[in-house]
């Protein structure tokens, strides 16, 4: 007991006697001591809750219920009047397609065709011709399209309608979405006997799948693109706020699909699919499904599980199933249909897909939508707001905000980021070894971090990306896939094995080539994660796993074959995807029609970054 | 005084065949005509002439002014031209965009979408509120009075003085001392156009809508066309006098709710003529006839020429209900034809917030090569860059096409850009005119209140140069107004806004400041082990 009055009364003392900067500095200095000595425990717990988050996404606990934040919208409170009349109309519009192609009618038939129904009613109307020149040959085709003049109105704002000659079915497989265009025709004869419309409307039926509306866009946007050409459009309206995009490849439909993700992860205004979802479900009395998946009940469930979690565990594989194709779409940036194109010129735009099936739902119920959600959109006066771009659809009628995902992948950024700082800092510092130590006390020589080499050999590693992504968007790539693919991969996986001739330097003096190269690595990677977060989430969360252990565990070896064997394990992980090669045609073709940044940044930047670890396990100790 | 009033007015029918109140004529006029896709463009001209009159001088604005007596002519419209000395006076409140291409020309030439103004006035006497921009204010905001129109908002930041697109109906006095008169034009795209502006409209004629033709301008019907518009003219002849035109025209789809382009008065504006106006000393309905196609017109016009049918409401029966049958369907045209020479097609592009194209393309389906000026009239927040104007054919650069060219620049916060170019439009081609277009970044306050769905730029105005030089008849065509999208902050959500931006500057205030006073010594710290022994 006096013992420890003795001790206490000494701490108080010194205390007392010590200068309080001093003191200050001191607790700094422990605070930093407690975090770097638990700050492996740290890391992986990050890298724990971050997985484990994003685990839980599709959780049925996790997000909200749909809400629409703008009130001016007031979906579905109004009369339609699409009729049966307007049905039979599109039975007609349906008869004379099915001729056309029955008739192998070519593009500019179809397109002429298209024009005259609509001159015929009166609707000022217009063909496009447009060639995509590609390392894949050449894509070509015809649009056709209409513009409708409100009464009243200035036309400097406009609504599109639109449907694609073939239908998202399979991501563009051929099916034709003859009753999609019949719909738009019946569309236009019905929308043009009212007055109530403040906006222009314009009917678009593009060629082929997203090529034909990337043309129409481009022209009516002024967008230059180097490898299209394509005809000036005759008639011009003005800012196009929303369009609705109509596939509706079968006989009838059961449910209508929302398909929502456009071109390099960009999204369309959550307020427009809360509008359509609502209104599709009292107005039109059709229920709405996130892409074309129902929710299956099915599910095997292990009976050793409780029945009590059963329920949830199919909301949870359903919700996953969602999310898993969300992560698809916009990791990729690829679009989910031909609404994908329109996001990148600031116009909110989705595609509603009628789910083939035998019934019951057909031109009179998907008539009665589309009018009604013209209505609502018709009302829109202003930009819908911002903060509603940032969203995941577990179910049509359950969302998760920004703040319920984001932090996932930003937590494994942070634990990349902690990761490569303590390897930075270690590398200043090197215990002495000589004969003077004194008992019982480590002592530490500083030495140098030579970061240019290191630099050097991560901007090579992005050049070598660069060249790689020449190679791969060439002709000769494209008709002698797999040739090409195993040549650049050996090529491409054969020039770090130079690293191996790089002479082993005096530790004591500078640190390793190797450590520094992956602490910026780690740094490098967690920045161009955090980063990505924002702009498109699934991306950054790809990354997330596939960048966060694997670049976290690199390491070097003194045993030759071993150095091999990782080497050739991250040369799998960074390259392996040119074997893929249907995959990378797609890419490929994605980024020369449409603009789509998913292949370049594969090349440019993550195959480089997993190089680097590679490059890591080969260097020197 | 109230009883020799009444027995005044009653003595109104038998004043009315003299036609004329102490020199004062009142004609009025509907013309109306079938469009080639259907449509019907009407027309209604009331015109009342003030004979012998003449502008007043704005050098004696100082002194007292001659008392206006006016038994016709609109004394609320009278009293603001003699007060402000307005020589010439043109306002328009259309809604719609006019389709030249299929509509061809108007009746009345000024159709350009929402509220547009311009006058011709002199220099008054140098009393600063007697210059003419002083005199425009109040015109302007007098104006808006009568009118319950915002053109209060045309204001310094939208008036220009383009030379050649405006030139004067009438003609110009030429006072001595005075200077030459000059030009003040604005325009609103944005003015919605509804009942109200109708309604003072309507007090404006002797008769009101009571009787006569305003009868017909049945506000449900005629602000449920495809187009409408309604305009006032004031100009000088010299050999007759001040005269005031108000004018309202308008383009009705008889095929909207039905298949037939039949029309009657009353299926038009659900109204028939019911009585003549008793002091107007004509008053007709002018029908242009079908020529290639077989009709019938009910009742039998008064008087037929020149593809025209004309009713005289002096020698019709009353009610007048006029209506024409086709006993063919009506087909449209599947081949596009324009109906006007020229087709202006004006469009921004780009969807970047700070930097845009203006792209337009001028049309000349003519066998003739055709002078003509375009006319830009730009706030100030959107400039030119007119170093990238760039003209061609066919894709073809054709930098000789631009025989003048004139640019007001704009003053940011202060005065819109004119650009005045005058261009050579060879025959059977079509010039396509580009030209960079930046935006200025707005202060918080200059964003305008309402909803945001960005600015709306003024139609430019092609105008066909005749070409003898003195021949006045001036053809002018009106683009489609523009929607311009400047960089608008968040306004929904200025709390977080706030939030953000005041964490922001504390964080670099702080450091900073912490940086500048604390004092940097050397202290020695030992292991704080050590320091407990």
């Amino acid at each position: 007991m006096n013992a420890l009055r003795a001790r206490l009364g000494a701490r108080v003392r010194a205390r007392l006697q010590a200068d309080p900067n001093i003191a200050r500095i001191h607790r700094k200095q422990a605070l930093v001591a407690v975090l770097t000595r638990r700050l492996h425990i740290i890391k992986i717990a990050l890298f724990l809750v971050g997985y484990l988050w994003m685990a839980a996404i599709p959780s049925p606990r996790l997000g909200r219920g749909t809400y629409i934040d703008e009130n001016a919208l007031g979906p579905g409170q109004v009369n339609t009047y699409w009729n049966w009349g307007d049905v039979a109309n599109a039975d007609r519009y349906l008869e004379q397609l099915e001729g056309l192609r029955d008739a192998n009618a070519t593009s500019e038939e179809r397109a002429n065709f298209l024009m005259t129904e609509f001159l015929k009613l009166g609707i000022p109307a217009s063909t496009q011709n447009y060639v995509f020149t590609s390392s894949a040959g050449n894509v070509q085709g015809t649009n056709a399209y209409a513009v409708l003049s409100s009464p009243r109105t200035s036309g400097t704002e406009a609504m599109v309608i639109s449907a694609s000659w073939i239908s998202r079915t399979g991501e563009g497989d051929g099916t034709l979405n003859l009753r999609g265009v019949s719909t738009v025709l019946a569309l236009a004869n019905f929308l043009k006997k009212y007055s109530l419309w403040a906006k222009d409307l314009v009917f678009v039926i593009s060629d082929n799948y997203v090529d034909g509306m990337q043309a129409w866009l481009s022209a009516y946007h002024g967008a230059t693109q180097s490898n299209l050409q394509a005809d000036e459009l005759e008639l011009a309206s003005g800012v196009i706020w929303t369009a609705l995009n109509i596939d509706y490849p079968g006989h009838s439909f059961s449910h209508l699909g929302i398909f929502h993700e456009g071109i390099n992860g960009r999204l369309p205004n959550q307020d427009l699919l809360n509008s359509f979802q609502q209104i599709s479900k009292w107005t039109g009395g059709v229920s709405v499904l996130v892409y074309d998946h129902q929710d299956s009940s099915q599910t095997d469930i292990p009976s050793w599980i409780p029945s009590g979690f059963h329920e949830e565990i199919q909301a949870y594989t359903y919700r996953s199933k969602n999310v898993v194709r969300h992560l698809g779409y916009q990791a990729r940036g690829r679009g989910s249909g031909v609404h994908g194109l329109f996001h990148q010129f600031r116009i909110d735009a989705f595609t509603m897909f009628g789910l083939p099936a035998t019934g019951p739902h057909g031109f009179h119920a998907i008539g009665r939508i589309v009018e009604s959600t013209l209505r609502t959109t018709n009302n829109l006066l202003e930009r819908l707001h911002a903060s509603f771009f940032f969203y995941i659809l577990t179910t049509p009628e359950r969302f998760l905000k920004i703040g319920s995902f984001l932090p996932s992948a930003v937590l494994i950024s942070v634990a990349m980021m902690f990761g490569g700082l303590r390897i930075w800092s270690d590398c200043a510092w090197i215990p002495d070894l000589s004969d003077k130590k004194e008992a019982g006390q480590d002592k530490w020589i500083q030495r140098s971090r030579p970061v240019i080499p290191v630099l050097g050999i991560m901007l090579s590693t992005h050049i070598l990306g660069a060249v790689l992504f020449s190679a791969i968007t060439t002709t000769w790539f494209i008709n002698n896939q797999t040739l090409a693919s195993t040549l650049i991969l050996t090529v491409v996986s054969t020039i770090p094995l130079s690293a191996l001739l790089a002479p082993s330097q005096d530790a004591s003096r500078a640190a390793p080539i190797s450590q520094l190269l992956k602490a910026l690595n780690l740094c490098f990677a967690s920045t161009v994660i955090s980063i990505i977060t924002v702009v498109n989430f699934s991306l950054a969360m790809s990354l997330a796993i596939l960048l966060g252990i694997p670049l976290s565990v690199s390491s070097p070896s003194k045993i030759l074959p071993i150095r091999l064997g990782k080497f050739a394990t991250y040369t799998g992980l960074a390259l392996g995807w040119i074997f893929a090669s249907e995959e990378l045609r797609k890419a490929l073709w994605d980024w020369e029609i449409l603009g789509v940044w998913f292949a370049p940044f594969v090349c440019i930047v993550y195959t480089p970054l997993v190089l680097q670890a590679g490059l890591v396990c080969l260097l020197p100790l | 005084m109230r009883k020799s009033r009444f027995l005044w007015a009653l003595c109104l029918p038998a004043a009315c065949l003299s036609q004329s109140f102490s020199g004062e004529t009142f004609n009025e006029e509907l013309a109306i005509r079938a469009l080639p896709d259907g449509k019907v463009a009407s027309r209604f001209e009331f015109s009342t002439l003030l004979h012998g009159a003449s502008p007043r001088n704005p050098r004696n604005l100082s002194s007292e002014d001659d008392s206006q007596h006016y038994t016709l002519f609109p004394l609320a419209l009278g009293q603001i031209l003699r007060q402000y000395a307005v020589t010439e006076l043109h306002l328009t409140l259309n809604a719609g965009k006019w389709n030249y291409d299929r509509w061809g020309y108007p009746d009345e030439p000024d159709v350009a979408t929402g509220a547009s103004m311009w006058t011709w006035m002199a220099e008054g006497s140098p009393v600063p509120r007697h210059s003419v921009d002083a005199r425009w204010r109040d015109l302007r905001n007098a104006l808006a009075g009568l009118f319950c129109a915002s053109l209060a908002s045309l204001d310094e930041q939208r008036t220009t003085s383009p030379v050649l697109a405006f030139v004067p109906q009438g003609a110009l006095p030429a006072w001595p001392q005075t200077e030459p008169h000059a030009l003040r034009h604005a325009s609103l795209p944005s003015e919605h156009v509804c009942t109200e502006n109708l309604t003072p409209f309507l007090k404006l004629l002797p008769c009101k809508s009571r009787a006569g033709l305003a009868r017909l301008l049945n506000p449900h019907r005629l602000l449920d066309a495809d187009w409408h518009g309604m305009g006032l003219h004031v100009s000088w002849l010299p050999e007759e006098g001040v005269r005031v035109r108000l004018t309202f025209q308008s383009v009705t789809d008889p095929l909207r709710a039905g298949n037939t382009r039949d029309w009657s008065l009353s299926s038009l504006f659900d109204r028939k003529i019911e009585a003549a106006c008793p002091v107007a000393a004509s008053s007709r309905v002018v029908v242009a006839l079908p020529t290639d196609e077989s009709y019938s017109i009910r009742p039998e016009p008064s008087f037929v020429g020149q593809g025209r049918g004309i009713f005289d409401l002096a020698a019709q029966p009353l009610p007048l209900d006029v209506g024409l049958h086709w006993p063919t369907a009506f087909q449209y045209a599947t081949l596009p034809t324009a109906q006007s020479p020229l087709s202006v097609r004006r469009t921004l592009h780009g969807s970047s917030q700070d930097h845009s194209t203006l792209a337009v393309s001028i049309k000349n389906a003519g066998p003739a090569a055709v002078r003509v000026a375009y006319l830009e009239t730009l706030p100030w927040i959107v400039h030119l860059y007119l170093h990238t104007l760039e003209l061609s054919v066919d894709g073809v650069p054709r930098a000789d096409l631009l025989r003048d060219l004139s640019y007001t620049a704009p003053v940011p916060h202060g005065r819109a850009a004119a650009l005045e170019a005058v261009l050579e439009l060879p025959p059977n081609s079509t010039v396509s005119l580009r030209l960079g277009v930046g935006r200025a970044f707005l202060q918080y306050g200059e964003h305008p209140p309402d909803a945001q769905r960005g600015w709306e730029l003024p139609a430019a105005v092609v105008v066909v140069l005749p070409e003898h030089p003195g021949n006045d008849s001036q053809r002018r065509v009106y683009t489609s107004a523009l929607l311009v999208d400047p960089a608008t902050p968040d306004f929904s959500m200025p709390y977080n806004v706030i939030i953000f931006s005041c964490s922001l500057v504390a964080f670099i205030f702080g450091s900073v400041f912490n940086g500048l006073t604390r004092r940097f010594i050397v202290v020695a710290a030992r292991e704080p082990g050590l320091q407990a022994e």
